[in-house]
């Protein structure tokens, strides 16, 4: 893949260029995103109301806050299938360990067990990946039915409905009138924006995911900065459990189905490269929001209650016109390697 | 440009044989019932929508894709089927309109990973959730059934005692086999495994080799569903719901290399007659769907690591 001038210089650690977004997919989905508030808004006004950007905001907040660490996973180089799975299994833990009727633990502990079975979880992945060398797509894809039939083994089909207040809070509580999901996608943002613009850990994760061999040669730690990614999608996974499944007052089995194609979703149409090496969190944010856009804006346009049915073929469209124009878009510089 | 070493592939499927019967022996020594010759063939039919989806996967494996889509275009091509049967079609066309859209979803795949050269795993994930979500947009989860009985008689029927449905899958087996053994396109399908780039410049058509694969395996999930529809008399929107994850574990199981460049049906047919006798087993002694899930999805990973830490050597 990398040759040319491009391969030596990548040689150097001082050389290791930081691919974020382009300038221009961050105008194409700001403008996409203009668009469709414009355009659902003169069907229905109430579409731009800030009550409703609230609630789509809120909707998209764990998306936004797993897929910040996708985003840095997927520039890696690597790919997490499981994080919806990894949703549900945390989300039936945390019920177990607050209810009162099965452990009613602190509030303190529910929080630093989610956060470390989520982080150990992402970090058993990584493992798996660079050390067994099983590729990330065969390890998640086997983590997603494992951890899936782990939860539904843990919740033995029933549901977990009381919930105490103090864990209710983490889903409905407004500290200074946003709620707390609002806070923790804001957090979760800026540290993954300073971690992958202003660290070293970040400057390596682009040298990883760029190219490998290159970035081993550079003595760039390539298994801690993939272990440090699965890690810290895992940690951000359990922070989404938190703060959104305490939203609704029942704990499920079935949470998070799909979770893992929203936040996969995000992070392509936000201008990542599947093949790593490149992509940011900004494009990210900005297709979340997008993504959340569109969910919501669809039941507003009389599609009603059949929108559910479509949303998934509306996910996979995306992708491939993400894709899609990223072809597009590199057409010259890339048809000799075809 | 040969095919993989044979010395090694079959020394691996002996040991799957192997694999195979201590598996059988455990079962019979758990409960003597389910190794019997009636059981296994009234559970053998189950087996037939796997095996056959996971000639194609093979083969995909093999030149160094993978396809994740096959469970959605099974549901996709189920879906249209109900809805063309509800149209009062006619029922040969009804069978045709199964596979011919299981054949374009192949096919879309393929132009996006063989023309486009984007990566499988993002093509495949995209239309994992883009087939699933048009099969459910279009039947709005409603499921079809009533199809006519001499359809169902072939999907129930069995000759000399082994289901119809099996000797069919037997022929397209050999068939495959015939292909990949004795003409150059098992030739190519190997060489294209081993090192892309190596085998554009020996000449090897490689686009064109992996569009057809990814379409192939379009067609079978096509061929699937309607399979499915005749066992089941029913046709809907979650038929093949986490098949990529037993086609892809058979596979794997089967000896195939994820890296690509190794695998043979053979062990894939192994692989799968494994996988389907773990999952009857557990659904049989334990009674729990859930820990079926969690079995496959531990093989997968195992199969891969165990596989990994035999060949250290030679990466």
């Amino acid at each position: 893949m990398a040759t040319g001038p491009d391969a030596h210089a990548r040689l150097l650690p001082a050389a290791i260029t930081l691919r974020a977004t382009p300038r221009g997919r961050l105008w194409l989905i700001a403008a996409l995103l203009a668009l469709i508030f414009a355009g659902i808004s003169i069907a229905s006004p109430a579409f731009a109301s800030p009550a409703n950007i609230r609630d789509i905001l809120v909707n998209i907040s764990p998306v936004i806050i797993v897929a910040c660490g996708m985003t840095i996973l997927i520039i890696s180089g690597e790919i997490d299938v499981s994080v919806g799975s990894l949703l549900g299994l945390l989300g039936a833990l945390m019920g177990l360990c607050s209810s009162p009727t099965h452990a009613n633990l602190p509030l303190a502990a529910v929080i630093a067990i989610t956060l470390a079975a989520g982080a150990a979880l992402g970090l058993l992945n990584g493992l798996l990946v660079v050390l067994g060398r099983v590729p990330s797509i065969i390890t998640t894809l086997g983590a997603m039915t494992i951890l899936r039939g782990a939860t539904e083994l843990l919740m033995a089909g029933s549901w977990i409905t009381d919930l105490p207040a103090s864990l209710r809070y983490l889903g409905t509580g407004t500290p200074l009138g946003i709620p707390v999901c609002l806070w923790a996608a804001l957090i979760a943002v800026i540290l993954s924006l300073l971690f992958l613009r202003a660290t070293r850990p970040g400057l390596w994760t682009y040298a990883v995911g760029g190219n490998l061999h290159a970035a081993h040669l550079a003595r760039v730690p390539t298994h801690t900065t993939r272990l440090l990614a699965f890690t810290l999608l895992g940690l951000l996974t359990g922070l989404a459990a938190l703060v959104s499944i305490p939203q609704q007052s029942v704990i499920e089995s079935g949470i998070g189905v799909g979770f893992e194609l929203s936040v996969i979703t995000a992070v392509v149409v936000g201008g990542a490269s599947i093949r790593g090496g490149s992509g940011g969190i900004l494009g990210t944010l900005l297709a979340a929001i997008l993504l959340g856009s569109v969910r919501t804006g669809l039941i507003f346009i009389n599609l009603g209650d059949s929108a559910v049915y479509w949303e998934r073929a509306i996910q996979g469209a995306f992708i491939l016109a993400a894709v899609l124009s990223d072809v597009l878009t590199r057409q010259d510089s890339a048809r000799q390697t075809a | 440009m040969r095919p993989a070493p044979r010395t090694n592939s079959r020394v691996y499927e002996c040991l799957l044989a192997a694999l195979m019967s201590i598996l059988l022996a455990l079962a019979w020594w758990l409960d003597p019932d389910f190794v019997a010759p009636a059981t296994q063939l009234a559970l053998s039919n189950h087996i037939v929508e796997l095996a056959l989806v996971a000639i194609p996967m093979t083969l995909i494996i093999v030149t160094g894709g993978i396809d994740l889509s096959v469970g959605s275009t099974m549901a996709l091509s189920s879906v249209v089927m109900g809805l063309a049967f509800d149209a009062g079609a006619p029922f040969p066309l009804v069978c045709i309109s199964a596979l011919l859209t299981g054949t374009l979803a192949g096919l879309l795949n393929g132009l996006f990973i063989a023309r486009l050269s984007i990566h499988p795993l993002i093509v495949t994930l995209a239309t994992l959730a883009a087939y699933r979500g048009l099969a459910e947009g279009l039947s709005k989860g409603r499921p079809f059934s009533g199809f006519p009985e001499g359809f169902l008689a072939i999907g129930s029927g069995d000759w000399l005692q082994v289901p119809i449905l099996v000797w069919l899958l037997l022929l397209l087996l050999l068939l495959s086999a015939l292909i990949i053994r004795r003409t150059t396109i098992g030739l190519w399908i190997y060489a294209a495994g081993g090192s892309q780039t190596a085998a554009h410049y020996s000449g090897v058509p490689v686009a064109q080799l992996r569009l057809a694969l990814y379409t192939l395996a379009g067609a079978a999930a096509g061929l699937a569903a309607i399979f499915f529809a005749a066992r089941f008399n029913t046709a809907k929107a979650d038929v093949g719901a986490g098949l990529e994850l037993s086609v892809i574990t058979a596979v794997v199981l089967g000896g195939t290399s994820i890296f690509g460049g190794r695998g043979t049906l053979l062990g894939a047919m192994l692989g799968v007659a494994i996988i389907h006798e773990i999952g009857q087993l557990v659904s049989w002694k334990w009674d729990q769907q859930e820990l079926v899930q969690v079995v496959t999805g531990s093989i997968l990973v195992l199969a891969v690591l165990v596989h990994n830490i035999f060949s250290r050597r030679t990466h």
